[in-house]
């Protein structure tokens, strides 16, 4: 758990740095292997597994704008979706379908057009004082959804758009190999995120606005970069989301589909602990398994007696898991897996092993301070 | 269509007009109805709630159940089981306020808010697992006083009792819950604790009880409307029934007539209503709009972003 507020290490810690780094990935050997092996048993588990790991990228799209920046969105199904109907388009409409260029051009333009919409939102909202903004993002993320992705042009006339992925990810094993690699992206994003001046200066924001403007910070200026960072990264996963499902439907995002999304992800940043990046990849994990789509539940559900009272109340299930775990969370436990996992992750580090919750600006405390504080 | 506008100028724009008018005051009055409970909540804790439009299912539900049999259960006149349904929304309401906000009384406004929305998705899972016929409608007027349904047709539409109702129900509360602010103690309390907790404590108002009958009073209001808006053609009893669609616009009308108004929930419903069924598709006024479906939501989005912009306190409202 890095502290916001403490300070960055210092030259001469470097090698006391490096040590606990391995240390570290000497204790993630095993998960790391899990993480590369265990989809490889069949193509369900890579399927399952690449979902996950579509999640894990719009944990980490949340995690720039709610855990660093304390802006809070309700809406960001919307950009996952706009990446989806992005990239599907833009490999549908090419010749060669389903070569590599087109594939990954499709994914840049994805991330750019999500990117470019939050841009705008960003532009527009972010003038809304307080708490009107969590409403505004709310209504943005149902209306573009329920208009743009209902367009006849756009959706393939309401049968939906194929995506076609490239030869050399035509495997499901090698698919979610793939959408690691983007997660790997997303990581890398999210750290260059939290160590550059733009990641200083988001903090400075989110503590306080008013004391970072009379430092010379340009308040509006660094909250559009996060909104825009933010976007691109949930529209990079739509891209990845459209080729795991090899079609863009728009059925996914509209309504009470969308809706549920659009809650999903706030619960799962904030279960896992804002601000916290491995934490936040932990319960999207979590939440991407326990999710409607994915086929961990009725694989448990077909080996016991709850078959069918699973098949008839999926989404209800993910709903009740999905809410008692978030209002457990802020009520109980505001720092979220970061809280309960922090004691563990000190004493790896080579501190004593203690309760007491050294950073309790990490978690939703994050939002405490924020300016969205009304 | 084209025949229709063939045959008289005078007769089409008629119908273009009448019917968007007469549902655009039914579905404003149904905004509405949900729009006080949420302006009562702005106006005494600075909070949005969320769960809202549960709180309305719920009483929906519960009402429905009960004046149905469904299962074990006996099979009462509708208004007792109006009460139960009533009851339930209240019941519900406190103990949203017990177990989730009470507890988070002094943390940032935001966390509260990500609250409610928790407590909307868990209430939509229970309904959703509760056992009950999904996606049934509540009796309408004409079947629980045996009469028909509606009061008479204007130009072949039928005016319904149901939406009558509506708009009453709407402005008798709108007009109590004002007089409730301005000339109770209690409601003195309320206005009082939402400005200053501390101060209010220091001259003896108790924070926690007056926390506990705002909540009450949000879910009654919220079990009215439920109760008013779950009966056919428009409504039905299903989980989640108010928060996908209406409780958003419910939140816009309620922000266009100014959060802290609580006529001004009656005056942004119907406002609301109003724009949202001329800028529909099937309306010839705005040709543009037909391309795009949902054109209604479009419309809803747009106004909300120009009041938050132009005019952040609203129609009615005061400075926040």
């Amino acid at each position: 758990m890095v502290a916001d507020t403490q300070a960055l290490p210092l030259a001469g810690k470097r090698e006391r740095t490096l040590g606990r780094l391995g240390v570290r990935l000497l204790a993630a050997l095993p998960l790391i292997l899990l993480v590369l092996l265990l989809p490889a048993k069949d193509d369900n588990f890579s399927h399952v597994a690449a979902y996950a790991a579509i999640f894990v990228m719009v944990g980490l799209s949340m995690n720039v704008l709610t855990g660093y920046t304390g802006q809070i969105s309700l809406g960001h199904q919307a950009f996952l979706g706009l990446g989806a109907l992005t990239g599907a388009n833009v490999v549908s409409s090419g010749v060669h379908s389903a070569d590599p260029f087109t594939f990954a051009l499709g994914l840049l333009i994805a991330a750019a057009a999500s990117g470019g919409a939050a841009l705008i939102l960003g532009a527009v909202a972010l003038r809304i004082r307080g708490l009107y903004l969590a409403l505004v993002t709310l209504v943005f993320g149902s209306v573009f959804s329920d208009t743009i992705f209902t367009l006849p042009s756009l959706n393939g006339h309401d049968a939906g758009v194929p995506a076609y992925r490239p030869d050399a990810l035509a495997t499901e094993y090698r698919y979610y190999l793939f959408a690691l690699a983007m997660v790997l992206v997303c990581v890398y994003v999210d750290v260059w995120v939290r160590r550059s001046k733009v990641g200083r200066g988001l903090i400075a924001v989110r503590d306080n606005e008013l004391v970072a403007q009379a430092f010379g910070v340009n308040v509006l200026g660094y909250k559009l970069i996060a909104f825009t960072i933010s976007g691109a990264m949930a529209g990079l996963a739509g891209g990845v989301f459209a080729f795991w499902e090899q079609a863009f439907s728009d059925k996914d995002f509209l309504s009470v589909a969308g809706f549920n999304f659009a809650l999903t992800f706030v619960v799962m940043v904030v279960v896992g602990g804002l601000a916290n990046r491995g934490e936040v990849i932990a319960a999207a994990v979590f939440f991407a398994l326990v999710s409607p789509l994915s086929p961990l539940l009725p694989w448990v559900a077909d080996h016991t007696h709850w078959g069918t009272f699973y098949g008839n109340n999926k989404f209800y299930i993910s709903n009740v898991i999905g809410a008692v775990l978030l209002l457990q969370t802020i009520v109980m436990n505001p720092g979220g897996l970061g809280q309960v996992i922090g004691p563990f992750d000190s004493w790896f580090g080579g501190k004593k092993f203690t309760l007491h919750d050294p950073d309790g600006d990490a978690g939703v405390g994050a939002m405490e301070d924020s300016s969205v504080r009304a | 269509m084209s025949q229709t506008v063939l045959a008289g100028t005078q007769f089409s724009v008629q119908i273009h007009f009448l019917s968007p008018l007469i549902n655009g005051i039914a579905n404003g009055a149904a905004y509405g109805l949900l729009g006080l409970g949420l302006v009562l909540l702005y106006k005494s804790n600075r909070i949005f709630n969320f769960a809202q439009g549960e709180f309305a299912t719920v009483a929906a539900i519960v009402t429905y159940v009960f004046s149905s049999g469904t299962g074990w259960l006996p099979d009462l006149p509708f208004f007792v089981a109006a009460v139960f349904g009533l009851l339930a929304a209240v019941g519900i309401a406190l103990l949203t306020e017990r177990l989730v906000i009470r507890p988070m009384f002094n943390r940032a406004k935001v966390i509260l808010v990500v609250g409610t929305v928790g407590v909307a998705l868990l209430l939509i899972g229970i309904e959703g697992l509760l056992p009950y016929p999904k996606s049934q409608g509540l009796p309408t007027i004409g079947q629980v006083f045996g009469t028909q349904d509606f009061i008479g047709r204007i130009d072949g539409i039928p005016i319904l009792y149901q939406d009558i109702a509506k708009l009453l129900m709407l402005a008798v509360l709108a007009f109590a819950a004002y007089l409730f602010f301005q000339h109770t103690g209690t409601g003195t309390a309320i206005l009082a604790v939402s400005q200053d907790t501390t101060a209010a404590r220091v001259v003896g108002i108790s924070v926690e009880r007056i926390s506990l009958i705002t909540w009450g009073i949000a879910g009654l209001l919220a079990g009215v409307a439920g109760i008013l808006l779950a009966v056919p053609p428009t409504g039905t009893v299903t989980p989640g029934a108010f928060t996908g669609t209406t409780l958003i616009v419910a939140f816009s009308a309620a922000v266009l007539g100014g959060m802290t108004s609580l006529p001004g929930a009656f005056v942004g419903g119907l406002s609301l209503g109003l724009i949202q069924a001329f800028a529909n598709a099937d309306s010839t006024f705005v040709p543009g709009l037909r391309e795009i479906q949902n054109s209604q939501e479009l419309a809803v989005f747009l106004v909300l972003l120009l009041v938050l912009l132009v005019r952040p306190r609203g129609l009615l409202g005061r400075e926040a």
